[in-house]
């Protein structure tokens, strides 16, 4: 039985690549083909406390929004469900099979709570119902608000399983948002849109959140001293310092790996360069030195690398340089207007904003270079893309329904979603690594 | 606040269309005729009314911004102000003959008020990437700094910054609107000693 699961594993992985060729050739292929049929029931209340839809609904809401989401999977609906989820219990031997399978589902997530003296502990199990066995089994014990992350934590759990890689739903979009008002301040939020936070609250212009790579930092630009200067804010301790405030342009950059070196454009009489700073903001080495613009560093894996954008051509592109040798190289032939490139933390390529027709669209490029592929199309512009950290997945920001707001997609170009719906414009979204 | 300037732009006006007859950008007056100009204009009638003095400066546009006021433009079309903002092709910032132009007329102002400092703000249209055009909004506003220091303006009355696309003149999608926002605005910040 193990070889069927693992030959239904292969079939996704060989259907995925079927539709990358489809893609390739211009045929649509809905979203929801050969997706894996999974159920998901309520949470059963473990404790002495009372009920608690919070839990027993909202856990189980969140983990079929982030399986649908994943693209890997299809939800089978709630309502056709047969079992009472307050009787029937989670444990292997003590539900029956058969009312899961009759659904068609081929695989069960059951899960349970308990609330005792303000502490949250929740227990997932994973069933494989045509093999009658459990798959995999967590326990997470938390506060009360922390019941959305143990949800997504499950969920990238779900994914292990299935992929042998862990998800990516356990981490946060940070992007900019003019809200209600006309302010550019930066949010962060969980994919689903829960849990969001205000990260800027000055009534000015703030831009290009980045993350640190604990997830513990962003660097971003600010006008809330009348000068573009880059800062950096703490969520742990919520401080929010100068990070770069020389004269001219300080632009937000990227943050290699290992955190010890930020790479960032700065301004000298009109000339934006890059530059290597370390995690004080002192400048440790001069990066460009071309004469046109070169904006937008974002490291390579092993950090030795860094991709960014160039006029040096006339015309935006995107170049690689070797920060040791300085050797530079350029990435993109086709497409006259190239911006806005971010190198995967885990496969190696490089997504970008490209113009044609005077439209923006998302491309992906193998950071060897070669031919891009073009992830979205006759959809209104499509900007600013960022990597989940398990590379599967590009958060954008897309302005086809009229207002700019923020999507995700399978790096493939499936499965685009709408993640944001604020009344304004949502741009910039930076997708977290892993919390942890 | 801002049209204020009307008001001692017409009485300087009328000194420095004597004063410019043939004074061509690049091959400035002397300075002290300049200076007894502005001299001239406050002078007569100083501690009679302080309206007759430039207002000490003008809101820049992130200012205006903030405030929720319309962003500062200057078109040729318009006088309320004297030193008009000027245009640049889609991701370039080489200045155009009009933009020369209207730049040697900035420098007359400019060397008719020797006190005035002056900000140049850079600005994009929202093609692009929002990085890429705060850069490019930095390149048009030292084209245009550069361009006025050859002129003989004094580089330390001059200062710039970019706002790249984020402070757009005309929000609708459309080229006539983002040819507006590809834009050099000039911001009067003082009219006292370079600091």
């Amino acid at each position: 039985m193990r070889r069927i699961i693992f030959a239904l594993v292969m079939l996704l992985v060989v259907s995925a690549a079927m539709r990358v060729e489809a893609q390739v050739k211009g045929l649509i292929v809905g979203p929801g083909a050969q997706r894996y049929p999974i159920a998901v029931s309520l949470l059963k209340n473990l404790g002495p406390a009372m009920d608690d839809p919070k839990f027993s609904e909202g856990i189980a809401d969140i983990i079929a929004r982030d399986l649908d989401l994943s693209g890997w999977f299809r939800i089978i609906d709630r309502a056709t469900y047969l079992e009472d989820p307050k009787t029937s219990g989670i444990r292997l031997g003590r539900f029956d099979f058969r009312d899961w399978s009759t659904l068609g589902a081929e695989a069960l997530v059951k899960g349970g709570f308990e609330l005792k003296d303000g502490v949250l502990i929740t227990e997932f199990r994973l069933f494989d119902v045509f093999q009658r066995r459990q798959r995999g089994g967590k326990r997470y014990t938390g506060q009360i608000q922390d019941y959305r992350r143990m949800a997504h934590k499950f969920v990238d759990e779900i994914i292990f399983q299935f992929t042998g890689v862990r998800g990516a739903f356990d981490t946060r979009i940070t992007y900019v948002s003019t809200g209600a008002g006309r302010f550019k301040e930066i949010y962060v939020a969980h994919l689903d849109g829960t849990d969001r936070e205000q990260v800027t609250n000055n009534r000015s212009i703030n831009l290009s959140p980045s993350w640190s790579p604990n997830g513990r930092s962003v660097l971003y630009t600010s006008y809330k001293d009348g000068k573009p200067k880059v800062y950096r804010y703490d969520f742990t301790s919520g401080s929010d310092i100068e990070f770069s405030g020389r004269k001219g342009l300080n632009l937000s950059g990227s943050w290699s790996a290992d955190g010890k070196r930020i790479a960032l454009s700065l301004e000298n009489k009109g000339n934006v360069d890059i530059y290597l700073l370390d995690s004080k903001g002192k400048i440790v080495k001069r990066l460009t030195r071309s004469t046109g613009i070169d904006v937008s560093p974002t490291w390579s894996l092993k950090g030795d690398q860094v991709a960014f954008v160039s006029n040096r051509s006339g015309r935006p592109q995107i170049y690689i340089i070797d920060i040791s040798t300085l050797k530079t190289r350029r990435l993109t032939y086709s497409g006259k207007y190239n911006t806005s490139p971010e190198w995967s933390a885990k496969v190696d390529k490089i997504t970008y904003a490209g113009m044609s027709d005077g439209r923006f669209n998302i491309f992906s490029i193998p950071s060897q270079g070669g031919d891009p592929r073009q992830l979205t199309a006759n959809a209104g512009d499509n900007e600013d893309p960022s990597w989940s950290p398990d590379g599967r997945y590009i958060v954008f920001s897309s302005n086809r329904t009229g207002r700019y707001q923020v999507y995700v997609m399978r790096a493939n170009g499936d499965n685009q979603r709408i993640l944001t719906g604020s009344s304004g414009d949502d741009t910039n979204p930076s997708w977290s690594p892993r919390l942890q | 606040m801002i049209y204020r300037w009307n008001f001692p732009l017409s009485v300087f006006v009328l000194a420095s269309s004597v004063s410019l007859v043939g004074c061509v950008p690049g091959m400035m007056g002397s300075s002290s005729s300049s200076s007894d100009q502005s001299g001239a204009t406050g002078g007569g009638e100083r501690g009679i009314s302080s309206s007759e003095v430039p207002p000490s400066a003008q809101a820049r546009s992130l200012e205006a911004f903030q405030r929720g006021s319309e962003i500062p433009s200057t078109s040729s079309s318009s006088k309320s102000s004297s030193l008009q903002d000027i245009y640049f092709e889609f991701n370039r910032f080489t200045l155009r003959p009009e933009a020369r132009e209207t730049l040697n007329a900035n420098a007359r102002w400019l060397q008719n008020n020797p006190r005035g400092r002056i900000e140049i703000e850079g600005h994009a249209d929202e093609k692009g990437g929002n990085e890429y055009n705060l850069a490019l909004g930095a390149r048009r506003a030292q084209a245009v700094k550069d361009y006025l220091v050859t002129l003989g303006i004094g580089s330390n009355r001059l200062s710039t910054i970019s706002y790249g696309e984020e402070l757009p003149v005309c929000k609708t999608k459309s080229e006539t609107c983002w040819q507006k926002n590809r834009r050099i605005h000039f911001v009067i910040i003082g009219f006292g000693p370079a600091s």
